[in-house]
């Protein structure tokens, strides 16, 4: 049992601090659900993970919420092979922020999502095909609504806390809206009420890429196929909304892909190292002028290729436009209107960099709660990371997080 | 030094206290860690609300279990609808602020009454400094020199009861504690207190 093996490698795998190794379940129900748009499908699958005990009062559970390319693998590792762990591992685990050892953890993929729950691309079995754009369209509600079914299988009493950044934000504001006396306490981050014409802008943009790909064929096309490229496309520029200047500067600024490095003496200055060079490249051949030259097309290019072998363009095409369609203000005629009912002490979390959805989108969220007499807390961290800051791996942010949930 | 401001604090948080009514909404502008606004919560089970610059500031509210907002006090009451709050707390914390009759106009907006407290600047020994040796003030209160000071912007009681009467603002309650801030001083306040507070309402 005692394997020197096993226990080199054990230390570098789950040392303490670690979720380590998690396992992928299925809640399946097999009652109709009806989408805010009136369509029905027979039933669903949500895929989640748990991290943590329930205990016996039930009522240490806190739900995670993801964005719009996220999934339920939110910590901890699915093999000892995993080069990566769950994307919010560095909050959630063993005496971290949001810690396990307390908690029970939970977070499921959103319904319309690809990574195992319902979606476009799962089989209608009413058809026997894919259900393609003849899924329902989904809503942030829906989401919840759908996640609301699941908790109440597993005996989840109530939530001691929602947390959720982006889009896992909007799910968190919707589930102290939708069932207030269920949720104590609600943690957005990075997020917003309502778009405004720029984010929309940019999911139109994706979308079309999407759109316009012959290979999309009006969403019909087989799982390995389908519109690689314009849902590629669509995340490189997507990627870029969730990165700011800055710190794209400071990771790439114009540092070339080696195959452009110019040769140099070892003793120059890094910046000079990677400075672009045509050497060696014939400028008359055809693809020269638009080959990788700069570290960030490659990095950009890398996203999407990765991306279109992890997530369905149909379901980005479904997300995009729950994003687009969410507007509490609208849906309740005012905002501090959709917040009358909230009994769960909020915290909202704005980034100063985040221009996707900026500090005074988060703020309004905020002074909304305030004006309707509610418990809610505003703050906002100074990063140049841009509006994936929530997933940064920053003390302060940590501090934040414990000391609202202890 | 922290236990001897924390002392000196103690008393005009008691005093805030007493003119505090049970259950009440109040605002503390400039609420910094909260330690006013979590004996306040503890003692008068007021409805707490700071605000504050700072994000570890709302980070140490936010672990107190208080609300907290991060961001400027003028821009968040602007925000608000009128009285909203029973209370506005201006916990020394005026003399650091641009323009202090706007916000104070603006917390009697958002507020019934406006507690200010602040550093008699009036107080002999301040006078003194200048006076006799002709410099900034050094003391318990005044902790640094000049170069590595915020910018202040002093006032005496004379000033601000002044400042009263011009906007024609009612003083409901005043309380002035002496160069110690432990004693409450009635004799020739603006020369012998050195830490005034007073309750404003329209």
């Amino acid at each position: 049992m005692n394997d020197a093996d096993d226990l080199s490698h054990a230390p570098a795998r789950s040392e303490p601090g670690e979720v380590g190794l998690v396992e992928p379940r299925d809640f399946v129900s097999t009652e109709p659900f009806t989408f805010d748009n009136g369509q029905s499908i027979p039933g669903f699958t949500l895929r989640y993970e748990t991290y943590g005990r329930l205990n016996p009062s039930r009522d240490n559970a806190v739900l995670v919420c993801h964005a719009l390319s996220g999934d339920h693998h939110c910590a901890g590792i699915h093999s000892l092979g995993d080069r990566k762990p769950g994307w919010w591992n560095n909050l959630i685990g063993p005496g971290k922020a949001l810690d396990t050892n307390k908690f029970f953890v939970l977070c499921c993929n959103v319904i319309g999502g690809c990574q195992g729950s319902t979606g476009p691309s799962s089989i209608d079995p009413r058809t026997g095909r894919a259900y393609g754009i003849t899924f329902p369209a989904v809503t942030i509600r829906d989401m919840v609504r759908t996640q609301k079914r699941w908790l109440d299988s597993l005996g989840v009493a109530s939530l001691y806390a929602v947390i959720g950044g982006s889009m896992g934000g909007m799910q968190v504001l919707q589930w102290s809206i939708e069932y207030p006396a269920f949720v104590q306490r609600a943690l957005a981050m990075a997020t917003t009420a309502r778009e405004g014409a720029q984010a929309i802008a940019f999911n139109e943009v994706g979308r079309q890429a999407i759109l316009q790909d012959p290979e999309w064929n009006h969403g019909f096309y087989p799982k390995s196929g389908g519109p690689r490229v314009g849902l590629a496309i669509a995340r490189m520029m997507a990627h870029i909304t969730y990165l700011s200047d800055a710190s794209m500067d400071r990771k790439f600024g114009r540092k070339a892909v080696a195959a452009h490095r110019k040769a140099v003496a070892p003793a120059t200055p890094a910046e000079d190292v990677s400075e672009l060079s045509m050497e060696g490249v014939d400028p008359t051949a055809p693809t020269a002028t638009f080959d990788v030259r700069f570290e960030v097309e490659s990095y950009l290019r890398y996203q999407g290729q990765s991306f279109i072998n992890r997530f369905d363009a149909n379901s980005y095409l479904y997300i995009t436009r729950a994003l687009d369609q969410f507007d509490l203000a609208a849906t309740h005629g005012s905002l501090e209107k959709a917040f009358a009912e909230v009994q769960a002490a909020t915290l909202v979390v704005g980034f100063t960099s985040d221009w996707l959805f900026p500090p005074d989108q988060n703020r309004a969220i905020a002074l909304a709660l305030l004006r309707a007499g509610k418990r809610v807390s505003y703050a906002e961290l100074a990063t140049d990371l841009g509006h994936d800051s929530f997933l940064l791996e920053s003390p302060q942010l940590y501090d934040l997080v414990r000391g609202f949930l202890n | 030094m922290a236990k001897h401001s924390q002392i000196k604090r103690s008393v005009d948080m008691q005093i805030i206290a007493d003119w505090v009514e049970p259950g009440a909404r109040v605002l503390d502008l400039g609420c910094g860690r909260g330690v006013l606004l979590d004996y306040l919560a503890q003692t008068k089970k007021v409805h707490a609300v700071g605000v504050d610059l700072d994000f570890d500031k709302i980070s140490a509210c936010v672990r107190r279990g208080l609300t907290a907002y991060q961001g400027d006090m003028m821009a968040l009451m602007r925000e608000l609808p009128e009285n909203h709050f029973d209370r506005v707390i201006c916990s020394r914390t005026l003399e650091e602020l641009p323009d202090p009759g706007a916000i104070i106009e603006q917390a009697l907006r958002i507020g019934r009454t406006i507690t200010v407290g602040f550093v008699n600047h009036g107080y002999w020994k301040n006078r003194t400094a200048a006076f006799f040796l002709g410099r900034k003030p050094r003391n318990a209160v005044y902790t640094t020199a000049w170069y590595e000071s915020r910018p202040t912007n002093p006032a005496s009681i004379a000033d601000f009861e002044d400042f009263c009467a011009l906007r024609k603002l009612k003083i409901a309650r005043r309380a002035h504690l002496g160069g110690d801030w432990k004693t409450t001083s009635s004799l020739l306040p603006n020369l012998l207190a050195g830490y005034a507070l007073y309750d404003l309402t329209r």
